[in-house]
């Protein structure tokens, strides 16, 4: 494409039917802990 | 441009940032009529026609989010906080733990209520396999006793249950020395540090309980620590040692504290806003917040240039696997906070998370009857960004989950709100996140390219 370039493969549908498997690392938003903000984790089954 | 409900990311030309202002994905007249007088209209139709692309794909107007069947409808709990000492070596001016003491007596976790929590966390795991127990005070290293007790109690539970539990710890390391510096390494412990930056900074809001600057002592004790793990880690999924800030109104100027963080030989870190009502010395209130922006930006530059000088360094928020981020479930459940997690505290009572502690509405039982409160556990669970009003129209829910509970209790005193400040600083700083890994990317692009 000319005037786009797309940067990712996004998953964030396709994780609708398959995910939840919940053996990812909890996340806290919080300044007292790492302040793991979900949106900084990566998934640890569907890689 | 991001595509809220895909997640894709796109990098676009000004003429397609300028036809987003019309598109709505039917009206391809519409957007030619608008923009005819400044652009060619094969060009404009060039372009849409790449957005009909993207739309097929579903990279673009993808369909709204609902809640999935994978989103289970009770949660699992996986991970435990404990209280191992609400007591404080330092009195830092905006702890929300009151020195460690939760607004209680200073006090230690027992050997014994630790192992108790152990036994609760794998009797309420169901079939998770990874698990996670995070020391925390207060000061955890003020009461290694019960630390090396649980840690030790762990290592047979995960002999007998075949789980694993992670084990992460928060300090303040004035007390991290030789000895248990080699225990926790040996013991495979995920760390985070507290460090505040610059050391006018951190000696101004971290003082010793005699009232003098801490910096001096627990960065030389930070050294010894990361040297002792030659080169160590910066996935938050393996033993990592982070170092973390806290900014206030105090160091708007935060970039200052990263780069000196970074100049003092630490490549691993994050630095954050305090949260803080009523302090007008140290809080950040809205009025900050175009000069937090700014700062941002400075960050993101700094980073940057850091980057392409080959002195890249780690910062916790700006890293972000745009591919292979978490599912649905996972961004809707978020913190997981008195679901999926929950905080013990010393005299071993449940709350919904270590910041809930001493709050004594959100007391969610203890350790010897068992969760027995029957509403907040429910209700934490379906507190997510489809439930929060204002998270609903917010494009970055997705990626902030609804930001910290405990914070719009503690402004608006129900969790279902939100607060407002951390609200605009989470949407810059994921702005300057996204932008971070769209350069990265294209960069990665143009060197495959090659
Ligand atoms: S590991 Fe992946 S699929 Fe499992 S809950 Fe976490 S993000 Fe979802
Ligand atoms: S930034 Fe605020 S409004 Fe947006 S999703 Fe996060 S908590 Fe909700
Ligand atoms: S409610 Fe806030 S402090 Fe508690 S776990 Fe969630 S993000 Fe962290």
């Amino acid at each position: 494409m000319k005037h786009i370039q797309t940067v990712n493969k996004p998953s964030l549908q396709a994780s609708l039917k398959k995910g939840g498997c919940g053996e990812c690392q909890a996340s806290c938003q919080s300044a007292c802990k790492t302040s793991c903000t979900v949106g900084n984790q990566v998934c640890e089954t569907m890689k | 441009m991001l595509d809220i409900n895909s997640g894709a990311v796109h990098v676009v030309d000004k003429m397609i940032y300028d036809m987003m202002d019309t598109f709505d994905g039917t009206n391809d007249e519409d957007v030619v009529a608008a923009l005819r007088g400044t652009y060619p209209e094969a060009d404009l139709r060039e372009a849409l026609g790449e957005l009909h692309e993207l739309m097929d794909q579903k990279e673009l107007f993808a369909p709204d989010i609902d809640v999935p069947p994978t989103f289970r409808q009770s949660g699992i709990v996986k991970s435990l906080c404990l209280m191992i000492a609400q007591d404080c070596n330092l009195r830092c001016k905006y702890c929300f733990g009151d020195g460690g003491s939760y607004g209680q007596e200073r006090a230690v976790m027992s050997p014994e209520t630790g192992r108790k929590a152990v036994d609760f966390l794998i009797g309420k795991s169901g079939p998770r396999k990874h698990l996670e127990m995070d020391f925390f005070g207060g000061e955890p290293l003020m009461n290694m006793k019960t630390v090396k007790a649980v840690t030790e109690y762990v290592h047979q539970r995960e002999k007998e249950t075949g789980k694993t539990i992670k084990l992460t710890m928060t300090t303040n390391g004035m007390l991290l020395n030789d000895e248990n510096i080699k225990w926790l390494n040996d013991n495979n412990f995920a760390v985070v540090l507290s460090l505040d930056g610059r050391k006018a900074v951190h000696d101004a809001v971290r003082p010793t309980a005699g009232g003098q600057g801490s910096y001096d002592r627990v960065v030389k004790n930070f050294h010894k620590f990361v040297d002792s793990r030659q080169g160590g880690s910066s996935d938050y999924r393996g033993s990592y040692i982070f170092l973390r800030g806290t900014y206030t109104h105090k160091n708007l100027d935060f970039t200052k504290d990263v780069l000196a963080m970074r100049d003092e030989g630490f490549d691993t870190l994050s630095m954050e806003p305090v949260v803080l009502k009523d302090n007008p010395e140290l809080a950040i209130t809205e009025e900050d917040l175009p000069r937090v922006r700014e700062e941002y930006d400075r960050l993101t530059k700094a980073y940057m240039d850091a980057h392409k000088a080959g002195k890249g360094f780690f910062f916790f928020h700006f890293n972000m696997d745009l591919s292979n981020g978490p599912c649905v479930a996972k961004r809707l459940s978020g913190c997981g906070a008195g679901h999926e997690y929950m905080a013990v505290a010393e005299n071993g009572d449940l709350y919904p998370c270590h910041q809930f502690v001493g709050r004594e509405k959100y007391r969610l039982g203890s350790l010897d009857e068992g969760v027995t409160d029957t509403h907040w556990p429910q209700y934490f669970r379906e507190s997510h960004v489809l439930n929060k009003p204002k998270c609903r129209d917010c494009w970055c829910r997705f990626f902030c989950s609804g930001g910290c509970h405990a914070n719009a209790d503690l402004f608006h005193g129900e969790i279902r709100d939100v607060y407002e400040v951390g609200c605009e600083i989470q949407r810059k700083r994921l702005e300057c996140a996204l932008y971070v890994q769209a350069m990265l990317a294209l960069e990665k692009q143009a060197k495959e390219n090659n």
